[in-house]
């Protein structure tokens, strides 16, 4: 990463800290971006897994990393569950780590058709089943999770 | 309300970002903001930008940076104008009255 970006990026803390509007950080992929500086003023985490042992494995690390970072809301998103059996495995996995399952989103042929297009999912059909739970996710967020 | 989207690549967790910050946004009617932090950016198109549109997109500049140092010697990179004016002055308005601000591509061998 060359410094200029580098040091852009120190300051995601910063203004999400000022800001004074809801606000949402996609961060970069993987375990090793959750640094202090990214995460500092987040009040709520949101893991994304996928319902295979590695991904899950990661959110378990990164699940453990954003408490240890402070912050008072780290929740599971399981994504792309195929099957029942696909669900009852990711509530085992976040039952027996201790970490909390917000909401499951099932495989969705729509996201990739959309991606296919080029046009975000909200307007390629929004009547899709990943984009209702996601809206479900959103009613959960403003109600103000515990 | 200030959330970090979190997972590994192709996770999903770029339509889940955009996808929440829009229906957010539109539920809400107040500005909501998205800062696209990942390194392959593509959190425009999730907002609703054309391919082409967010193909043009410019991440923040170093100008908004503003290096200072401390009585101890130490060098400290801070905001060099509010969040508000960064937003209103780099912010790129979407359809759903998301703004999204850009961290940055990473293009180097080297990256992370």
């Amino acid at each position: 990463m060359c410094g200029a970006h580098a040091a852009v990026r120190s300051l995601i803390g910063e203004m999400v800290q000022q800001y004074t509007h809801p606000t949402i950080v996609d961060m970069e992929a993987g375990l090793e971006h959750l640094s202090r500086g990214t995460t500092r003023y987040v009040d709520t985490m949101l893991i994304i897994v996928e319902p295979y042992y590695r991904s899950m494995e990661t959110g378990a690390r990164m699940h453990t990393l954003g408490q240890e970072l402070g912050i008072r809301q780290v929740y599971t998103v399981a994504n792309k569950s195929r099957s029942p059996e696909d669900d009852r495995a990711l509530q085992q996995f976040c039952q027996q780590r201790d970490m909390r399952l917000m909401a499951t989103i099932p495989e969705d042929e729509t996201i990739q058709k959309a991606d296919r297009a080029g046009i975000a999912p909200l307007d390629y059909d929004a009547s899709g089943v990943a984009v209702a739970r996601i809206a479900a996710l959103a009613d959960t967020l403003k109600n103000g999770s515990s | 309300m200030k959330i970090a989207i979190a997972g590994k690549g192709g996770s999903g967790k770029t339509t889940v970002a955009g996808t929440l910050a829009r229906l957010l946004a539109r539920s809400d009617h107040q500005g909501v903001l998205a800062i696209d932090a990942d390194s392959n950016p593509n959190l425009a198109l999730t907002l609703g930008l054309s391919r082409e549109a967010a193909g043009t997109l410019a991440p923040l500049p170093r100008e908004i940076l503003h290096r200072e140092t401390a009585l101890s010697g130490a060098v400290e990179t801070r905001l060099s104008r509010s969040p508000d004016e960064v937003v209103s002055q780099y912010g790129v308005s979407t359809p759903d009255g998301v703004t999204l601000l850009l961290m940055g591509r990473v293009d180097h061998a080297a990256a992370g």
